[in-house]
């Protein structure tokens, strides 16, 4: 699996991947636990990945199903442990763009873009200690362009996206995909700064 | 204020999504269940081993020899030849139909697998010496897999 220019996020999302590629290597020699922790490890990236395609909760909940489903049929089509992540991600961003495309059409009103806009419910004290901070990054998202919001994620959580299949899936050319990153990030920088939400250091 | 990172970024963007739209908590043990009753199902048959060689000892203390496993139609022929502290395997697969062969050594999961040919044949390179089981998946998902009993190189 290699991507056009790709990203590799580090900290945590690296030690996803590993375990994601452990768990299969042990699930293919027999432990049912290694599959446990395959799902375990990728069931939140391909929940990030299948939410920016702007579907429901329930929808999204049915394409990562159907994702796994795929993936303990066509195992056997998975030679190389380590792109076990990749092979999962561009299954569900297919099987995500296809139910897409069949709601799209009956669902005009777009709820998930009004909803980023809306306080979401937090427990008392996260809200204590998250507002400040929490608040000013959210802000900070959300002042990019729908696209960017869009394509920002997916590169957050993927390991190397395919920019083929992401170039189609956002109907841009598949030669802009990198500059319009690049513009993406330059403009969540410059959100950041707006909102002053790097001032405690954090993310410095 | 220093200039943050692309990946410093990409790490806020996730820290913002994980928060505003977090994984609904029931997810990950619904998708083991699920994943695990699908999994059930592909749990491998064993074949038996119908026939072994004798070893033959070549040149340079490299050994070889062969080994003959079956499964109901499916014939799986192997010659393994021990080479220093490394072997191969050639296998062929009777009849020939496309499938996955992966090497399982000893309790150290690896990637070595192979797709068969269409004349049946495979080969796995550079496996480390020791205990060894083959699993073999067939690509038409309708059939299970299958697979060796354990055997030592």
């Amino acid at each position: 699996m290699t991507g056009i220019g790709a990203v590799r996020p580090v900290g945590p999302a690296d030690e996803v991947w590993q375990r994601a590629t452990d768990g299969f290597n042990r699930w293919v020699a027999g432990e049912p636990s290694g599959l446990d922790d395959l799902v375990a490890a990728m069931t939140p990236v391909l929940w990030h990945v299948v939410r920016s395609y702007r579907l429901s909760e329930s929808a999204a909940e049915d394409v990562i199903q159907t994702t796994w489903l795929a993936l303990v049929r066509r195992r056997a089509a998975i030679l190389d442990a380590k792109a076990v992540g990749g092979w999962l991600t561009t299954t569900a961003r297919r099987e995500a763009w296809r139910v897409a495309q069949a709601t799209s059409a009956v669902a005009p009103a777009d709820d998930d873009d009004l909803a980023p806009l809306l306080p979401r419910q937090r427990s008392a004290e996260d809200a204590v200690v998250q507002r400040d901070e929490g608040d000013r990054l959210w802000a900070a998202v959300d002042r990019l362009p729908e696209r960017c919001r869009r394509l920002l994620r997916i590169v957050a959580f993927e390991n190397r996206p395919d920019y083929r299949e992401l170039a189609a899936d956002l109907d841009m050319p598949v030669g802009s995909i990198g500059p319009t990153r690049g513009r993406c990030l330059a403009k969540l920088r410059v959100a950041l700064v707006q909102a002053g939400a790097t001032e405690t250091g954090e993310y410095r | 204020m220093s200039e943050l990172s692309r990946e410093a970024l990409l790490g806020i963007v996730r820290d913002v999504w994980e928060r505003r739209d977090p994984v609904p908590a029931h997810l990950v043990a619904a998708m083991q269940a699920t994943a695990a009753m699908a999994g059930s199902d592909v749990d491998a048959e064993l074949m038996e081993l119908v026939e072994r060689s004798t070893e033959l000892v070549g040149a340079r203390g490299s050994t070889a020899y062969t080994l003959r496993f079956v499964h109901e139609d499916t014939d799986l022929l192997l010659r393994v030849a021990v080479d220093g502290d490394r072997s191969r395997v050639d296998g062929w697969v009777v009849p020939a139909e496309p499938m996955t062969v992966r090497a399982l050594p000893g309790e150290l999961p690896a990637p070595y697998a192979a797709v068969v040919t269409e004349s049946g044949r495979f080969e796995l390179t550079d496996l480390p010496l020791g205990l060894l089981r083959l699993r073999l998946e067939p690509h038409d998902t309708t059939r299970p897999a299958f697979a060796t009993p354990t055997f030592e190189i």
